[in-house]
Parts: structure tokens; sequence; C-alpha cells
């Protein structure tokens, strides 16, 4: 007997999140991510004087805004032919990493940690269904006890931040060149003493916390796969002095089962099923597409970015896994581990850039404006592969494309497979569909972040479904 | 919360300020010594708002330390007209732009040449309010020649009564520099 | 007995005094009756940048929000409960007779009438933010609007504003307290809400933003303001001189940011680059552009 499930809204994610399901004898059959608001930040962008875009579209993300104003500024780089000098980088990607922190530490505690601790009932906010907290009360206990331990290192994560950024969320520091004003010795000092606070945070409780959840929950090392595909645009890398710290730019093709190098130009959006008119699948600089709601078998408004024609997964664990860092699995628990991995991964990256830094280095300059030029931005964030592409005319901002990790990840159909994410779903096996654990837990381990996938839903369309295999 | 206004003007003959210097003395002794309190609630506090709230008192009590100054120093040269400044007007302008000659307040100017006055690569930023040509270059409220989404080198008599109505005070802050023709 | 014990002498030089002021201020402040309130806190269409940002609350943090404060029945960034179950909630707290505070961040979007935002879903039927800010709006005892989007539109409502966003006061007509700034400080938040459960509502200024907070003049406190006083201007960013030649909006927007600071207080805007103006009315398009190089320096 087939049965739909709507989760709606998804809750401990950024933005607004619903999931469609058809269960069919205990076992997914159908499956449709969507996106819940739409502010249209690209169109916001046409008109602007091209500084603006980095602090602006920050503003798209308030748990992941550094990420907006690094691709920003790469763009902008890129358009106006600023070579950054290394310095500019370092203190770029300290900034950057910090945020990396700030989000791993609190999606693993505040996000994910309420899927699987039965957190403590006398706050309204904690109560829920918790018939499947399968944890013995110690370990349990602990683990709530680090959810509230981890608030102060995640404020502590931002507060490095704002050290070098000026403030968090939604820093003024990350600027074409790299940052606007220079570290001080003092300030360099602090950072590492507040680095050392967070790392020793994450090795003695968040790792090990995170492997205690992963063994009362081993049926998730076998779901919320996904097409196995693998993208990094290369994070942490290509040094001068230093050379890789973390990922090249690499993508792995699970049907092929071989690891190439990453080529921008391999990027598409498709816009079958997405409320858009105009050509069916483009690259970033080509178009952006009409919003058109009345379109014939669209059922979402988020577009569907394609790697050389395949959905792919982003984020820690494909980071992790092209770097060579962990390949045990891809699956929901992986995707959790990874992330965790990765926060200390990133503190030790963090570390070493920080012995890099030279204190009062001035980068900034007065940048010229090109009347006309058009530049691109790829970036490794929190949550995975993210690109800017802008277009300038008359010294204004005339065209501006985002690519963000969670359209990636969240990604609608194209005629040949669904979403990321919708695969991931697929095939789940569901123990009891009055309580659909599993397909949060699945959701949730890809840290969605809607307010970047910048969509919309539409009334009148609940009843459609695509059908799959 | 701010502490400015309590001072003592004495007006004498035909309305001319006298200042009474030995007042002025006791206050300023006062004031050193709230400030001086100041400064040891902040080492005394280790809450975070309270030693905001008193870093700000302080900025206060400082502005009233140099208004009293202004006035030791209007008390000590009587004869001349020393204009004195109020510490914290939100239109505050630049000293040295109130040496703009007064016969360029009869300089003419039609709105397309108004409009080259943008403020920008090495023009000044003129705007025009009710006939008058103001120069807002280093005019606070005028970063980068912009203010609230308007731009210089235009008419804005419309837009400065749809949001400063009987803020006439403004006007009388910036420095004009001519009139607005046709 | 009537007689006071006798006490040695207390020290009498101002350092003494101070800390035994501070000391009862304290005390006061802790024994003070705080009476636990409802709180719904109701993200609409915005960034989720403002729980985030309270999230980096400290004295008082939010576990002790959550623990000696309020009862936090509503935060989509950060409930244990979803979908149905967790909209039910908000319904049946409007049906009910509960007294309860509304913090709304992110602003309304009206296109499409409502359908630009989604709260969540009850069965198949959509529930609006439109639809929950005015339900809410209209039960609450106290409204906080919190931050830019949800004080007047903010980035959600820049131009061409497609989702027709507005602030929340726009669909709701009734008081409301106004916490602009892109995102709100913690302490600006949490400050307010310390303020309602103990003393009953602060002081606003015409504006209706708290005068605690939103008192002074960014200018009139900034480290850099001598600068300004002598026409020391920064060309570029990254040098420590007046930046109102580069686009500094501190002149036009009041918040208690230069002394107050940001993230435990290590930091602020102006530490690291321009003043974009994020607490004024109009941000952000009546605060561009943020950095301009080609303005006359003279």
């Amino acid at each position: 007997m087939a049965r739909k499930i709507i989760i709606n809204p998804v809750t401990r994610i950024s933005g607004f999140l619903e999931l469609d399901v058809t269960v069919e004898n205990g076992v997914v059959s159908e499956a449709r991510t969507r996106g819940m608001m739409f502010r249209g930040f690209e169109q916001m962008m046409k008109g602007r004087k091209p500084f603006d875009v980095i602090y602006l579209t920050q503003r798209i993300c308030g748990i992941c805004s550094t990420a907006h104003s690094v691709g920003s500024s790469l763009a902008l780089e890129d358009a106006l032919n600023v070579t950054v000098e290394e310095q500019g980088r370092y203190l770029r990607d300290i900034i950057h990493g910090c945020e990396f922190l700030q989000n791993h530490i609190r999606h693993f505690y505040q996000y994910s940690v309420p899927d699987y601790v039965k957190m403590p009932p006398d706050h309204p906010l904690f109560t829920s269904y918790d018939g499947d907290a399968r944890l013995p009360k110690k370990d349990n206990d602990t683990i709530v006890n680090h959810y509230f331990e981890s608030l102060a290192i995640s404020r502590l994560a931002h507060q490095m931040l704002a050290l070098f950024g000026g403030k968090a969320p939604h820093n003024h520091g990350v600027y074409v060149g790299g940052y606007t004003t220079p570290a001080t010795a003092v300030k360099i000092i602090e950072a590492k003493s507040m680095l050392q606070k967070i790392r020793n945070f994450i090795v003695d409780r968040m790792i090990p916390d995170t492997y205690t959840i992963s063994r009362y929950y081993p049926e998730l090392f076998q779901m919320g796969k996904g097409p196995g595909n693998l993208m990094s645009c290369g994070a942490f890398h290509g040094y001068e002095a230093l050379g890789t710290l973390y990922t090249e730019p690499l993508v792995f093709n699970s049907k092929t089962n071989k690891t190439s190098p990453f080529d921008a130009d391999l990027i598409t959006e498709n816009i079958n099923y997405s409320w858009y008119q105009g050509k069916k699948t483009y690259k970033p600089f080509e178009t952006m597409p009409e919003p058109d709601m009345e379109k014939e078998d669209a059922y979402t408004w988020v577009k569907a970015p394609r790697y050389d024609g395949m959905a792919v997964e982003v984020g820690p664990l494909a980071r992790l896994w092209l770097s060579g860092d962990y390949r045990n699995g891809i699956s929901a628990m992986d995707r959790t581990i990874a992330r965790s991995l990765e926060a200390a991964k990133v503190a030790g990256i963090i570390a070493t850039l920080l012995d890099q830094v030279v204190p009062d280095y001035m980068v900034q300059k007065e940048w010229e404006l090109p009347s006309s030029a058009q530049g691109a931005g790829l970036v490794e964030t929190t949550r995975g592969t993210l690109g800017h592409w802008l277009k300038i005319e008359d010294g204004m901002i005339s065209f501006y494309q985002i690519i963000t990790p969670s359209a990636w990840d969240y990604s609608a159909s194209d005629e040949n497979s669904l979403g990321t994410a919708e695969q991931a779903v697929m095939g789940t096996t569901i123990a009891d569909p009055e309580q659909p654990v599993e397909l949060g837990r699945i959701l949730r381990s890809f840290d969605p972040c809607m307010s970047c996938a910048t969509h919309v839903s539409s009334p009148g369309q609940e009843t459609k479904t695509i059908q799959v295999f | 919360m701010t502490g400015q206004g309590s001072m003592n003007f004495i007006f004498g003959k035909e309305g001319a300020l006298v200042i009474d210097v030995d007042m002025i003395q006791r206050q300023i002794d006062l004031t050193f010594a709230e400030i001086n309190y100041l400064i040891r609630l902040m080492y005394a506090t280790e809450d975070e708002h309270t030693k905001n709230l008193t870093l700000n008192q302080m900025w206060n009590k400082i502005a009233h330390l140099q208004f009293l100054n202004q006035l030791l120093v209007a008390a000590s040269f009587p004869q001349e007209q020393v204009a004195i400044p109020i510490p914290n007007s939100p239109q505050t302008t630049l000293p040295d732009s109130t040496n703009t000659p007064v016969d360029n307040n009869q300089r003419e100017f039609t709105r397309e040449q108004l409009a080259q006055f943008t403020g920008m690569n090495g023009q000044p930023a003129y705007v025009a309010v009710n006939g008058v040509v103001y120069d807002v270059t280093n005019n606070a409220a005028w970063s980068v020649a912009t203010h609230f989404g308007l731009s210089a080198g235009r008419d804005l008599t419309q837009e400065f009564a749809s949001c400063h109505t009987g803020q006439q005070w403004i006007l009388d802050t910036l420095v004009p520099v001519g009139r607005l023709i046709a | 007995m009537s007689e006071h014990p006798v006490l040695p002498p207390e020290s009498t030089d101002n350092e003494s005094v101070a800390a035994r002021l501070a000391r009862e201020a304290k005390r006061q402040v802790d024994q003070s009756t705080l009476k636990k309130k409802k709180l719904v806190y109701l993200e609409l269409n915005g960034c989720s940048g403002n729980i985030i940002s309270l999230l980096n609350g400290s004295n008082p943090d939010f576990e002790y929000m959550i623990t000696s404060m309020v009862d936090l029945l509503y935060s989509n960034s950060l409930m244990a409960a979803e979908g149905e179950q967790a909209v039910q909630r908000l319904f049946d707290l409007a049906d009910s007779e509960e007294e309860f505070i509304l913090a709304v961040e992110g602003a309304v979007a009206l296109k499409n009438k409502g359908m630009y935002h989604l709260v969540g879903k009850i069965g198949d039927r959509p529930v609006t933010g439109l639809e929950m800010a005015e339900l809410l709006g209209k039960k609450a005892t106290h409204v906080i609007s919190v931050g830019a989007c949800s004080v007047d539109g903010g980035p959600s409502a820049a131009r061409p504003n497609l989702s027709q966003s507005v602030g929340l006061q726009r669909v709701l007509d009734r008081h409301i307290i106004k916490l602009p700034g892109c995102p709100v400080n913690p302490d600006w938040f949490l400050g307010t809400l310390a303020h309602l459960l103990m003393f009953g509502e602060p002081k606003l200024d015409d504006m209706n933003r708290p005068l605690m907070f939103y008192s002074t003049l960014i200018h009139d406190r900034c480290p850099r303001r001598p600068f300004f006083d002598q026409g020391i201007f920064a060309e570029k960013l990254g040098e420590p001189y007046c930046l109102f030649k580069v686009g500094c909006r501190g002149p036009v927007t009041r918040t208690d940011c230069p002394t107050r600071k940001w993230n435990d207080h290590v930091n602020w805007p102006i530490g690291a680059s321009t003043c974009i103006g994020c607490a004024q009315f109009g941000f952000p398009d009546r605060m561009a552009p943020f950095i301009s190089y080609d303005t006359t320096k003279e």
C-alpha cells in the first residue's frame, strides 16, 4: 500500500525545506525535496556597484555568510584582474576556516544531535518524538552536556572570525585582495589561543560523540547513499609555499569509478523541472532564466546544477573522500562522521596558516573598476562547492549567477536523474511510517541550507509526483 | 543620559553673554571627579553591559568638558564672536569648510551645472534645497556623496521637505555656495 | 538586640566604593524575580542569521535564556520536533489563552498571498509566513522585530524585491519593539528580552527602538572620529583613518557598536572596514553604495 508523507518544515536546518515521499511496502519509492522561500538575490545584484556584492551576497545566508563573501570576492578579483598575494589568501582562508568550525560544531550539536539523543524534556524546545533514542543513559547524558558546552565553543569560533573580520555573521573582513584590515601580533596570539580551545573540544568531545552515536545507529551506514558522484573545486589548496593543505580540485564519477580533475567548464544548470523559462540547459555565464510559475511538469524553483551531466554530492564527505582522508563509505552516517573529522582537519589548517601570517601587512589598494568585465569565483565552503559568476557593464553589475552547495545537494531532477538528496532518500526502509525519523536523519546529514538555495514553493502542485525507476 | 544643558548662562545688558568663570571652573572640577569615578567603575565591574553604559557616560562627560572648555575660551576673548559648537550635533561639518568666501553665495547654478558637482572624481558635492545650493562634500551624513539613496548634483527640495519637515536647522549647518536658477 | 553588629570600617577609596556598588547592583539583578515567560521565535523570509547571532550571545547566553528566562516554544532552526507536529504547536498556542512573547526575524513575503515563504504545512495545506505573523502577532503580549528584514524588509526587500517582502509592521497593526541590525547584536535582543521580563518594556525612541542600545550615533562614539574632525581620510580600506570618503555609514547610523562591539566584544565592523548602516532603516538600498573609491577627497 502506497502512502504519502510530507515533512514540512524540516527543522534544524538553515532556512525552510519540505520533503515529499511516497512509501510503498515500507520503502521510499518516490521522493522530492523542495525549498520554501524565495528572495531572488541574483536579480538583486543587477544595477549595483560591484564592490557592494561582497557585503550584500552575505545576506543570503546567516550560517554560512563568509562563504558568499569569499565567492563574490574571488569573482570580482577575476573580473578586475587582481592577483591576490599569498598573505591575502592566508588571512582570508583563516577567516573562512573559522566559519567551517562554527558551522560544523553547530550543525552537529544543535542540528543533528536531537535526531539521536533524548534531550532534556523540561524544555519545550526539545519536546518531540523520541521513541528511537537508543543511547544508554550515561552516553546520552554526556552528549546532552556537550550540547550545551558546545555553545561556548561555536561562539568562540565566531569570535575568532570577528577578530579579523569585524563581526559574525556577515563579516566585513573578506574583500578583494584577501582581507581589509591587517592582523596584528596580538590578534594572532589571541586567535591561536582560541583555536586551541576549539580544537581540543573537537578532538576530545565532538569526534568521540559522533562515533558514539554511530555505534547505536549502524543502519545509517547503509542509508542515504545518493548518486555517489563526489565533487570539489579544491579546498585550502595550491598555496605557493605550503602546497595543498586539504583537497585538490577533483571529481569522482561513481559509474566509471574514476577520479578526474575538476573542470569548471563542465558545470551546467538544468531547468527542466524547475519553474523557469528559457534555455533548458545552460552554462553559468549564459543566462539568468526568467521565473515562470505556470510551467508544465515543473515542481520546484530549485534549479538542477549538473557536472558533466551528473548529479553530484558536495561537502565534507566529498572533500575527505577526494583527499583520501576518509573512505569508509558514502552514507548518511559517513557524512555526519566526515563533518566532525573535517572540523578537526580545518582547525589544523587554520593553525598552519596562522603561523604564516605577517602582522600589519597591508594588501588593500584603491581597486580600479573596468567599465566592462566578467569574472567567476569558485570556492569550497562549509557545505561544498559554491560558485559566483558576475558581469560588469558601465561600471555596474549587469549579471549575477550563484550556484550554492545546497543547490547541488538539493537540486531538482533533470531528464536523466533525480537530485542528489532525492536519490539519497529513495529506497530507504521506513521502520514506522507514523514516525519516519530516518528521513530527517538522511536530509540533515547533507547539512542543507535552504536560505542559500533560493527557491519558492507553489500551491496546487502538491499532488504531482515524478515517477522514478 | 546626556549631561549637557545644565550650564548657567547669564545674560547681561543688550542680551550679551556674560560667562561666570568661577562657575565653569567648579563644573570642570566636578566633571573631572566624575570621570575619575567612572574610570574606577569600569575597572570594578565585570558585567559588559554596565561597562558599556559607563563608557558611554564617560564619552558624555568628556563632551561636556569640551563644551566647558569652549566657554572658557569664549570668556577669555569676550570681544570676539566665538561660535560654540554643539557637541554631538548630528550634522557636523568640518571647521575649514566654513571659510568659504561669502561672495560664493551669489554664484548661480543651472540644473545642468549643478549636475556636474557629484562629489566624485575631484568634483565637490553640491545639492540644492529651496533654491540655495549647498556644499555637502565633507558633510558627515553624505558619505561618498550619497545620503539615504540620494546622490549629489541634484535639486533635493522635495526630498528634504518629505524627510526633514520642520528641521530648518539642518540647512543652517550647511555651507551655501550659490543659488539655483531655473 | 536592636544594635547592628559592629563591623570594621569599610575602605572608602574610590575603587572599593565602586566595587561595592557593582556587587550590590549584581545582587539586586540576581535577586529580582525574573518571571519566566513563553517565547515564540518565528523565522520568516530571511537568512536565519539573527538566530545564529543569538547563539553568539554571552551573559546571558542561549543556555541561560532557555533555562532561566523563557520557555522557547518554537524555533525552526533549533527545535527538535519537525513537520506538522511542529507547526501544530503554533496553532494550539494561538487557540489557547496562554500569554507569550513573539520574536520575529525575516521579512513577510506578500507575493502570491505569501506563498513565497512557507513556515510549514498542516496536512497538504501550506502555512505561509504571512498567515503566521498575523495570527500570532495579534495574540502575543509583546512583539519584537528582530533584525533588518523584520524591521523594514531589509535585504529581503532589496530592489527589485521579487518576493514583495515587507517589514512586520506592514502586516501588523499593533505596537512592535524594533531591533534593526543585520544581524541584530545578541545583546540588543537578549537585553531587550531581559528588560521585558524584569521591568517591562524598555524606553523606546520615536521609531520604537530601545534607547539603551540605539540612542547614539556611531560617528559620535567612533574611535576614528578625531580623524574626521581633522579631515584625515582613508583612501582605501585597512588604513586606520576616517573611512567617510570610502563609504562609512557611521554618521547616519544609531547603535552602540563602537562601545559594545560584537562577538564577545572583540571587534566591530569599523575595526575591519566601513560601517554599512545595517542597523539603519532603509538598509541596504538606502545605505548603498557601501564602498567607493572615486569620492572627491580634497
